[in-house]
């Protein structure tokens, strides 16, 4: 016992001898000016443009962020509780960017855009940190899309394909059912091989908190990192929030794995940037936002991308989601981000409130690079099917004028009708892709037509269970093969007609 | 657009440099009467302490304070502002000196926005978190 106690004292006292009190020339600041969340420095004139700064208060360390470099002084973000700094406290610099946690260690927990765990599961055991702020995968570690994202989303996987790499803007109104669309797709990427990460910026924590539960529930928390950056949290933590969640996705993606990255929502990201950017005196612009506002969005948005194999081949997917103002696409924050992105899913209000959940637009909504990412199965039924719902759409505006139609263009509305029907989905029931091909194929080829259209959601939930029951074989020769040949083609047909025969409200 | 103190600062220094003391009671009389003129008496003191600035600058004085826990004597006080010369390329240095027992020993030397912090506390400091490794 005494031994290992002096071999103790032993090691303390070469440790002791070793110490020698290094004595080095630093660069400290002062706080001249604090209040809003920003502080305004003298001194540390060496400090470098978004390098974390230190401000050493009464009460502890408090972190911040350089953001102006002005003649005689530095302003700064607090990322925090500012209400502890007082004006003449010490400021050093860090020499480093801002840092958050990554690596499997986040995956399936609750962080704040600082990489803190706030779910009360303990710390982040992390052992590698990411800068927030990196330069986008240049030119030539590219390539372009061709993996498919299944969101589970009949009406998108269909008409508007998001492939993996892709940046797929979600925009609408408030309540008509956007989280709703990114949640669904989080959710249908169990077994896809995919990480997901859901960035909260400036939501409510009540629907924070009902998302991790509904996340847990489904088994989507097993591969999804939620960053939250609550609507009571400072502006400054709501402008790092997004570009944090990215750091944890770039992780997966040196890794060559695919990560799913949701922006919940830019809108906010963009006023939280106006009120730091007016706060420090920055001029203000259209809408009162800053200038650089664009690069705020196209610098966070050109980390999404498709690495090549040479790269490890991995890719981050991104879902920013706009909230548009009745409808207002042309406000100032909408064109740009819809400008940066490959294309948007559009949610009418109009759509919502007639019962087509989810409100999907066919018409205004674009995918400009997802349909090179469908697997061909898909491509063959969806085709089709766009060229039905352009179609349709036509038609019933046509068809509102008078009652007197031709054979043909009565037999395309009652078509149009079931697609309809057939898009309508409820939330937090992703459909497999096989599933989907089955019922659009029902479509395209007439098999649904002596359907009643009141009886096109029985028909399509019975429908996938007899194929589960008996046509196994079949749904996973499309998950495999992921291509119709013509002996697949006769096999589905015959499936959907022995599933007829069995309905009574089908038998005359 | 208004003219900033510093501005004020600096086109003083430029008239007065080099100037035999006669002309610089002229020129200091001159200058009162453009700052009354422009409504800029009320500033004079932020000028005056602007121009104590710029001068310094422009003569490389620096002024620095060292604090320490039980004062220091004229040796070490050259000793540091030979120091504080070396490391700073100043001219001359103007030292203030400091007592505060909470250092412990050692000494602190602070000039424009550097510390050069030599205490006893810091290296305690430095030791324990090096421990605690």
């Amino acid at each position: 016992m005494s031994s290992t106690k002096d071999f103790i004292v032993e090691q303390l006292k070469a440790q002791i001898a070793d110490f020698k009190a290094g004595v080095k020339q630093e660069t400290v600041g002062r706080v001249i000016e604090i209040g809003d969340g920003i502080a305004r420095v003298e001194g540390i004139s060496q400090v470098m443009m978004s390098e974390m700064l230190e401000f050493k208060t009464a009460s502890g360390l408090i972190y911040g962020l350089a953001l102006n470099l002005e003649e005689d002084r530095v302003g700064a973000i607090i990322l925090g509780d500012y209400f502890g700094i007082k004006q003449g406290d010490e400021v050093r610099c860090l020499n480093k960017i801002l840092e958050v946690p990554v690596g499997d260690g986040v995956i399936g927990r609750v962080v704040n855009p600082l990489g803190a765990a706030i779910d009360g599961k303990g710390e982040i055991q992390a052992d590698k940190f990411y800068p927030v702020e990196k330069i986008a995968p240049g030119v030539i570690s590219r390539e372009s899309v061709r993996q498919p994202v299944q969101t589970g989303i009949k009406a998108i996987d269909a008409i508007i394909p998001i492939g993996r790499g892709q940046r797929e803007l979600i925009i609408g109104d408030r309540q008509i059912g956007k989280s709703a669309i990114a949640i669904d797709a989080i959710i249908n990427q169990k077994g896809q091989n995919m990480k997901c990460i859901y960035v909260a910026i400036g939501q409510k924590a009540s629907k924070v908190a009902g998302l991790v539960a509904k996340l847990e529930e489904s088994g989507a928390l097993d591969y999804t990192t939620v960053v939250l950056a609550g609507a009571s949290d400072p502006a400054s933590l709501l402008y790092v929030a997004p570009y944090a969640g990215t750091a944890m996705a770039e992780y997966f993606l040196d890794k060559g794995q695919d990560v799913l990255i949701v922006y919940d929502d830019l809108s906010k990201h963009a006023v939280a940037y106006r009120e730091i950017s007016l706060l420090l005196r920055r001029p203000p612009g259209r809408e009162a936002y800053p200038g650089d506002v664009f690069y705020l969005h196209s610098r966070l948005l050109e980390r999404a991308c498709k690495l090549n194999q040479k790269y490890g081949g991995g890719s981050i997917t991104a879902l920013p989601i706009i909230e548009t103002q009745a409808g207002d696409m042309s406000a100032y924050i909408p064109t740009n981000v819809i400008s940066i992105t490959d294309g948007q899913i559009y949610l009418m209000p109009e759509l919502f409130y007639q019962g087509n959940r989810p409100a999907v637009d066919a018409g205004l909504s674009v995918s400009r690079v997802g349909s090179s990412a469908q697997i061909k199965a898909m491509k063959k039924v969806a085709g089709k099917m766009k060229l039905e719902a352009a179609q349709f759409r036509e038609l019933a505006a046509f068809a509102q004028f008078g009652s007197e139609l031709d054979k043909d263009t009565k037999a395309k509305l009652e078509r149009g009708k079931r697609l309809m029907e057939i898009f309508k989905q409820d939330q937090y029931s992703p459909v497999p892709v096989a599933n989907q091909i089955l019922i659009f194929f029902a479509l395209v080829n007439g098999l649904v037509d002596d359907v009643p259209v009141e009886r096109m959601s029985d028909f399509e939930l019975g429908l996938y269970k007899y194929a589960a029951a008996s046509g196994a074989k079949i749904l996973k020769e499309i998950e495999e093969k992921k291509d119709l040949s013509e002996k697949l083609e006769a096999k589905i047909k015959e499936l959907i007609r022995d599933f007829k025969n069995n309905l009574e409200y089908l038998i005359k | 657009m208004k003219n900033t103190t510093k501005q004020y600062a600096l086109a003083l220094y430029e008239t007065l440099d080099g100037k035999p003391s006669g002309q610089v009671k002229t020129a200091i009389k001159k200058f009162v009467g453009i700052l009354a003129g422009k409504n800029m008496l009320i500033k004079a003191d932020e000028i005056v302490a602007e121009f104590v600035k710029v001068w310094h600058e422009k003569n490389g004085i620096i002024e620095a304070e060292a604090v320490s826990a039980s004062g220091l004597d004229k040796a070490n006080v050259k000793l540091l502002k030979k120091y504080i010369i070396s490391l700073a390329g100043a001219k001359e240095i103007l030292l203030n000196e400091k007592i505060d027992k909470n250092i412990l020993g050692g000494v602190v030397i602070r000039y424009s926005d550097k510390v050069v912090d030599g205490s006893l506390r810091n290296s305690l400091e430095e030791l324990r978190d090096k421990l605690i490794k």
